[in-house]
């Protein structure tokens, strides 16, 4: 019952934020918005081995658990850095079987996108505009394969989102429905912990607002109108750590538990960064709502986030059918 | 069951608890505790939920009055107190609220005045949970009106059985009674009952108000109705709902344990903390506000889950479960700070904001400051 990080996670979750913020400034959202790179882009994260965090050490990778990269992937999500470290946990857990594609995983010698959807027309996936290699699922069958991306006007460019027609495949897996499965609530779990990352810079950003910022003679987070929609946005990302770290604990130590972990966070992900990105906003008010302000740079990645890899609804479904069948115990 | 009969077995219960080693888990053992951690503690409390044990009857006591003592008690005090408490031999209750004196607790108006070795006290405390069966209460009482108002209190141990005192039982919204008002009329305490020093009673009360946060906020166990019982009603109910009803009541169900879930690891990270040494922090309020909206939307789910039974005070075969549990929601979000007054201290302690000028901080409580 002890919930905690432990020293190496903290060391680790220490030295990632001073490399997001070296490398990945949120201003870098707001530049791929009109063409721009990602930053700090997929090599960079490949370099210093965020990537193959969760790949075997005999695939080159550092043989981490998934609490390992959301810890990572936290801070990488407080500066909406991209590529996504979804991608990163979701190839690691389908590339199991395959060490010689994990290895260009973790090395970065392929840009790995996992698609959602028919593979000869996908969902909108992550990182899927720079890929080179896509992993999909096609008759039950995993498959891997080249392929034409087709991004849409991005609403988040930081996310890389393509609709992608697979243009050879070649059967890793059949039958891999399950592993799919797994992958996908890999791929939730490091989902909410970038969410939470960002939920916690857009609060921490509108809290050193309201410090300063005066009206009427004082600080806006005087009042309790401002202090109250504050405090209920922190109590918010609080609750979502909580979840974000057990659903990452239990990927590794508790796999019974994932499925309903994993869909828990990701539903509260998408409620909390959504609320935490429009506090922002609402506190910075008419500055929060301009082109030059990070505000909307975190606005947009809850209006994205929040419809990756299932809605909020769909999760809390799942979270329920899986209660009602037995999953608390 | 009489009430007294029942009582007495709610005292018997807590004592075999204690005897079998389950109470007082994370209190040293000096004082009678078992000198465990709050993890431990929360791992006893998620068995005794599970085995269908009644809440301690002292769990005031427990939670708040107890870690009190210890901390600001003398060396005789605590001798003299801390095991009866833990075997319930006397049962605590904590007289701070007052008519005039709620979410503003350093407003109260109840006085203590010096005689000689004794204090004598007149007012009103009200709001007070178990004051009808209470053998002891710590009193907040104003002994400084010339000071400001946090800076006029001091806090006493109260015999409930002394002469001048009167406990008159609340009937609550729901039509019980679970809470009462007291009066105290030329009530004698003595000095050696003062827990702390004269115009101390402010911090003293601080360290009673951040145990009860801890206590309320999160025990591993939830509040109000345990999750598993929503889910156990959900596995009943739902297939007996239209399927277009069950689709809605399933995301009543998921935002439920979601929330729960969510406030049950983050008592847990709390106590992880604590077991290492920290002390209870203003965090410990986020438990308390976000324990109580979890135990809203578990209440409302299992209420809808009812159907045309909702309407009701309870079903047709006679549960009330659901329905005492909405009822009883609305006194959660008042007691034990007001989710107002906790979104108050999260801001300006966790969070660093300013306070809101307050004009009657630093005046003296008789210059009108009230």
């Amino acid at each position: 019952m002890n919930v905690d990080l432990g020293p190496d996670q903290r060391d680790a979750a220490a030295g990632a934020r001073d490399f997001y913020r070296g490398s990945a400034p949120p201003a870098a959202a707001r530049e791929a918005l009109e063409g721009g790179a990602v930053a700090p882009g997929g090599k960079a994260l490949a370099d210093i081995g965020f990537l193959g965090m969760t790949v075997p050490e005999a695939a080159g990778g550092a043989g981490g658990s998934l609490l390992d990269l959301a810890v990572v992937a936290e801070q990488g999500g407080a500066v909406l850095a991209g590529p996504s470290l979804v991608t990163a946990a979701r190839a690691a857990v389908l590339l199991a079987d395959a060490p010689d594609l994990a290895a260009q995983l973790a090395d970065g010698s392929a840009a790995f996108a996992v698609v959602d959807g028919p593979v000869t027309g996908s969902s909108p996936s992550i990182d899927a505009a720079g890929a080179t290699l896509f992993l999909g699922l096609d008759d039950g069958a995993l498959v891997v394969g080249e392929g034409e991306a087709t991004p849409g006007r991005p609403l988040d460019a930081t996310r890389g989102l393509a609709s992608v027609r697979l243009t050879s495949r070649r059967v890793l897996a059949e039958d891999a429905g399950q592993l799919w499965a797994r992958a996908r609530q890999a791929a939730a779990v490091v989902l909410a912990a970038e969410d939470l990352g960002a939920a916690d810079a857009a609060v921490q950003m509108a809290v050193g607002y309201a410090q300063q910022r005066e009206a009427f003679g004082r600080r806006i987070g005087s009042y309790q109108a401002v202090k109250h929609m504050l405090v209920d946005a922190w109590v918010g990302v609080d609750q979502l750590r909580s979840l974000v770290w057990w659903a990452a604990w239990a990927a590794d130590a508790a796999p019974d538990e994932l499925p309903l972990a994993a869909s828990a966070a990701e539903a509260l992900a998408a409620e909390v960064l959504e609320r935490a990105a429009e506090t922002c906003i609402q506190v910075h008010g008419g500055i929060g709502f301009t082109w030059e302000h990070d505000a909307h740079l975190y606005w947009r990645r809850a209006k994205v986030d929040r419809l990756l890899l299932g809605d909020a609804a769909e999760h809390l479904d799942a979270v329920a059918r899986l209660a009602v069948a037995g999953a608390l115990g | 069951m009489d009430a007294a009969t029942a009582e007495a077995e709610l005292r018997r219960t807590q004592r075999v608890l204690y005897e079998a080693g389950l109470v007082g888990v994370p209190w040293p053992r000096e004082h009678g505790g078992q000198g465990g951690t709050l993890v431990q503690q929360a791992i006893v409390q998620q068995e005794l939920a599970r085995a269908g044990v009644p809440t301690l009857i002292n769990h005031i006591g427990l939670g708040m009055c107890g870690p009190t003592v210890i901390a600001h008690g003398s060396d005789d005090q605590r001798r003299r107190y801390l095991l009866r408490l833990l075997r319930a031999d006397d049962v605590w209750c904590q007289l701070f609220s007052e008519p005039a004196a709620g979410s503003d607790l350093a407003a109260l108006r109840t006085t203590a005045v010096r005689y000689g070795d004794d204090w004598v006290v007149n007012g009103q405390k009200v709001w007070t949970t178990l004051a009808h069966v209470a053998d002891h209460g710590i009193l907040l009482a104003r002994t400084d009106p010339e000071r400001p108002k946090h800076a006029g209190l001091t806090m006493f141990v109260v015999d409930l059985h002394a002469p001048g005192v009167t406990v008159r039982p609340l009937r609550q919204m729901i039509g019980s009674a679970g809470f009462n008002e007291v009066f105290f009329d030329d009530v004698r305490i003595p000095d050696s009952e003062r827990l702390g020093e004269p115009g101390e009673g402010w911090p003293v009360a601080l360290t009673t108000l951040m145990n009860e946060r801890v206590a309320i906020g999160g025990a591993g166990s939830d509040l109000g109705v345990p999750v598993e019982t929503l889910v156990a009603h959900a596995r009943q109910r739902l297939p007996q709902l239209d399927p277009d009803r069950q689709v809605l009541a399933r995301q009543a169900v998921g935002r439920a344990v979601v929330a729960s879930l969510a406030t049950r690891y983050t008592g847990y990270r709390r106590f992880t903390e604590l077991s290492r040494g920290g002390l209870p922090g203003p965090e410990a309020s986020a438990g308390k506000l976000a324990g109580t909206a979890a135990a809203k939307l578990v209440a409302d789910a299992g209420v809808r889950l009812l159907g045309d039974d909702a309407v009701h005070a309870a079903t047709g075969e006679g549960d009330e479960t659901w329905q005492r549990s909405q009822g009883f929601l609305p006194g959660l979000a008042i007691a034990g700070g007001t989710d107002q007054v906790l979104r108050n201290i999260l801001g300006e302690r966790v969070l660093g904001l300013p306070p809101e000028p307050r004009v009657d901080k630093s005046a003296p409580y008789a210059g009108g400051a009230r």
